[in-house]
């Protein structure tokens, strides 16, 4: 409602009736349809306020003017009564009609408004690269989109906050951090500040402030919510990226890991080939250094291969084929490799009653359970006993080798499975790499299962490690 | 008199060189390609008795190569490979070869499968079985055809002379080294995972469920045991 309209509403109503008033003889049904035209187009241009005041000023000159007896607000004819309330009916009725579809219009208008707006930000802040370029993007196009002096941006996860310019100074870095709390727009008219709350769902993102905006609230939630979509989508090709990007670092790296494989074992398939070639037919003299050469080739080969193992396993690239395994078999199997040395030691194999199926892949656990023997066989005295053993334990199968020899000191028995970590005591008698059971806690914890050695009562120690039960009995 | 024609394929001359020198002092005679499309284009013109073929060469590798051999001839042919798990040894069966040598390998050991090898398709047992017929598992030795479940099962030569030492000694446990011995021959006997792969793959072929084997039964700490 503007004070130069209500002026204008009442000097129109004043020059019909000074028109018509000094148009002498004029019908005063004419005087009142003019009049009545008058606040309709008032009503539809300016508003319900001035209509009425139109009308009011309408009825109270109709009756002075043209209403006998004229030049008094007095009314003679009961008739004329009727006239002038149907005028003022009329006249307020059409008025608000008017007004109705005036501000339908209007409202129209600011909903395609606000609406070309929001999708113009949209299209701006087309998510790319990452959720600080789209926040920098947002604060950067805001004014000029949405016709405001300045916008600000407190990105929550990094606390980061940017601002367009030095407008958006009313707003304290203090409360924009704050508004992200807030449950809903604040719209502060006296400094023309807007500072809505930005979410993705439950999960906050930040806030923003718009200054010098007159945005109603929800188009301000809307705003907030255009963002929040923008930042969370942006945020999410990022990680995809990134992660098409480690994915592609780890297929790298197992490939590496597999030509190196081949480059160093194919000189030692030459060596090997012709060491064992020229062994055949060697006289004493150079067999002796013959053999060595090619237990020295095996001795490369198996130190490429555990390198290459260990590798795969920190680079979790593992491929673990599952299968309903039985523990006889896989124990049969790991004892099968050391026919030879374990003849001359008292092995016992100990399964426990329906034993069921464990659920794990059969190549990389005989594995483990050949590490554990030849562990065993390595580190205690000839002719000491070995027992194997497989048990059902809180529904997980453990699997367990152990010996009669040294036993291992409480402070080695967590780094014993340590890549390169060697026994103090054998550091310098046995042969070995020290990978060996790093290698077995890799597998067995790429099974998301436990390996452990405890010390036997009586001497000696075991090595123990679960498995997952899979199959049935 | 040469022992036989072998065509040695790797890409790595060193290993030529060294297997030409080692094969030719044991009189075979060696021919040698440096890549799978060589290979391919020497075969039909050489004839060779046997193949060794290296499984990771640049261009056309090993299995591919394997398969193009197999597509035309019965050539017996062993992969030479720097990876030694039971998927490349599947990979390797299921492709053709014959055969399966881990590198490094001492040379006896790769003389022993070359002989094995060339000994080709071992002579069918004598008195044992002509036939087969259990409900869902149809076996006729003399045509070298299997049916399980109503479908015909292709075997490979060795596959099926594995089923049919094990079905001639039905219900009777046989180890490991009696069976590579019997099927492979007299070298072979410390190859237990070899085997695995073998029966693996025929237990696939003839079993309704090969984790859980109703006629290949595994007898731990021996062998195998086929059930009527």
């Amino acid at each position: 409602m503007k004070p130069w309209r209500l002026a204008g509403s009442a000097a129109i109503v004043a020059a019909v009736i000074a028109l018509y008033h000094l148009a002498l003889g004029v019908n005063p049904t004419t005087v009142a349809l003019t009049l009545l035209l008058a606040v309709l187009g008032i009503s539809a241009f300016w508003g319900l306020a001035e209509a009425l005041l139109a009308s009011a000023l309408g009825v109270l000159g109709f009756n002075y003017f043209f209403l006998p007896p004229m030049g008094t607000l007095t009314i003679q004819d009961p008739q004329n009564w009727i006239a002038l309330g149907a005028f003022l009916v009329t006249a307020v009725t059409a008025s608000q009609l008017a007004e109705r579809a005036r501000r339908r219009e209007a409202e129209a208008t600011a909903r395609r408004l606000e609406s070309e707006r929001l999708y113009e930000l949209g299209q701006v802040m087309m998510p790319e690269g990452s959720p600080a370029s789209t926040i920098r993007k947002f604060v950067q196009k805001a004014p000029q989109v949405l016709g405001c002096a300045g916008a600000a941006f407190c990105y929550g996860p990094s606390n980061e906050i940017v601002r367009s310019g030095g407008e958006t100074k009313v707003v304290s870095d203090a409360a924009l951090m704050a508004a992200a709390e807030s449950e809903d727009v604040k719209l502060d008219a006296a400094e023309g500040v807007a500072l809505a709350p930005v979410r993705f769902g439950a999960r906050s993102l930040g806030s923003l402030a718009l200054v010098g905006s007159a945005a109603p609230q929800h188009t301000l939630r809307s705003i907030a919510h255009l963002a929040a979509i923008s930042i969370e989508k942006a945020r999410a090709m990022e990680e995809a990226s990134h992660a098409e990007a480690a994915r592609q670092s780890e297929a790298l790296k197992a490939a590496l890991l597999d030509s190196l494989a081949h480059d160093i074992k194919t000189p030692l398939t030459s060596i090997k080939a012709a060491v064992t070639s020229m062994l055949a037919t060697a006289g004493p003299e150079q067999h002796e250094l013959l053999s060595i050469i090619d237990e020295e080739a095996d001795r490369l080969n198996r130190l490429a291969a555990e390198v290459i193992e260990m590798a795969r396993i920190e680079a979790g690239k593992l491929h673990l084929e599952k299968q309903p395994l039985d523990s006889a078999e896989l124990i049969a199997e790991a004892l099968s490799a050391f026919a030879a040395p374990l003849r001359e030691r008292p092995v016992a194999v100990e399964l426990g009653e329906g034993l069921p199926q464990a659920y794990a892949d059969r190549e990389l656990v005989v594995q483990v359970v050949k590490q554990f023997v030849e562990n065993a066989l390595k580190y205690t005295p000839a002719g000491t006993p070995i027992r194997v053993s497989a048990q059902v334990k809180g529904g997980k199968i453990v699997i367990g080798v152990a010996d009669r020899g040294p036993g291992i000191e409480e402070n080695e028995r967590l780094r014993i499975f340590d890549k390169f970590y060697r026994g103090r005591r054998h550091r310098f008698e046995v042969q070995g790499t020290g990978m060996g059971l790093a290698i077995a806690k890799g597998i067995v914890e790429a099974h998301g299962e436990r390996i452990w050695v405890e010390n036997e009562p009586g001497g000696g120690s075991a090595f123990y490690f679960s498995l997952p039960t899979g199959g049935v009995r | 008199m040469s022992a036989g024609k072998i065509l040695v394929v790797d890409d790595d001359p060193q290993i030529r060189r060294v297997m030409k020198a080692t094969l030719v002092g044991h009189h075979y005679e060696v021919m040698e390609a440096r890549t799978g499309e060589e290979a391919l284009a020497a075969v039909p013109r050489e004839m060779p008795n046997l193949i060794l073929l290296d499984m990771n060469m640049p261009g056309m590798d090993g299995l591919e190569t394997c398969r193009e051999i197999r597509a035309g001839s019965e050539v017996p042919v062993i992969i030479l490979s720097v990876r030694n798990t039971e998927r490349d040894k599947v990979a390797a069966l299921d492709a053709g070869a014959d055969d399966y040598v881990t590198k490094p390998f001492g040379i006896e050991e790769l003389l022993a499968r070359i002989r094995a090898a060339l000994r080709r398709s071992p002579t069918a047992p004598e008195g044992g079985p002509h036939s087969f017929s259990a409900p869902g598992l149809e076996i006729d030795f003399d045509a070298r055809t299997v049916r399980a479940r109503g479908k015909d099962a292709r075997l490979t030569p060795k596959e099926f002379e594995l089923l049919r030492y094990l079905v001639a000694h039905a219900g009777k446990a046989v180890t490991h080294r009696e069976l590579l011995q019997a099927v492979w021959g007299p070298d072979y006997g410390d190859e237990p995972e070899y085997l695995r792969v073998f029966i693996n793959q025929v237990r696939k072929k003839i079993e309704a469920n090969p984790a859980r084997p109703k006629r290949i039964v595994t007898e731990p700490w021996v062998g195998y045991r086929f059930v009527e």
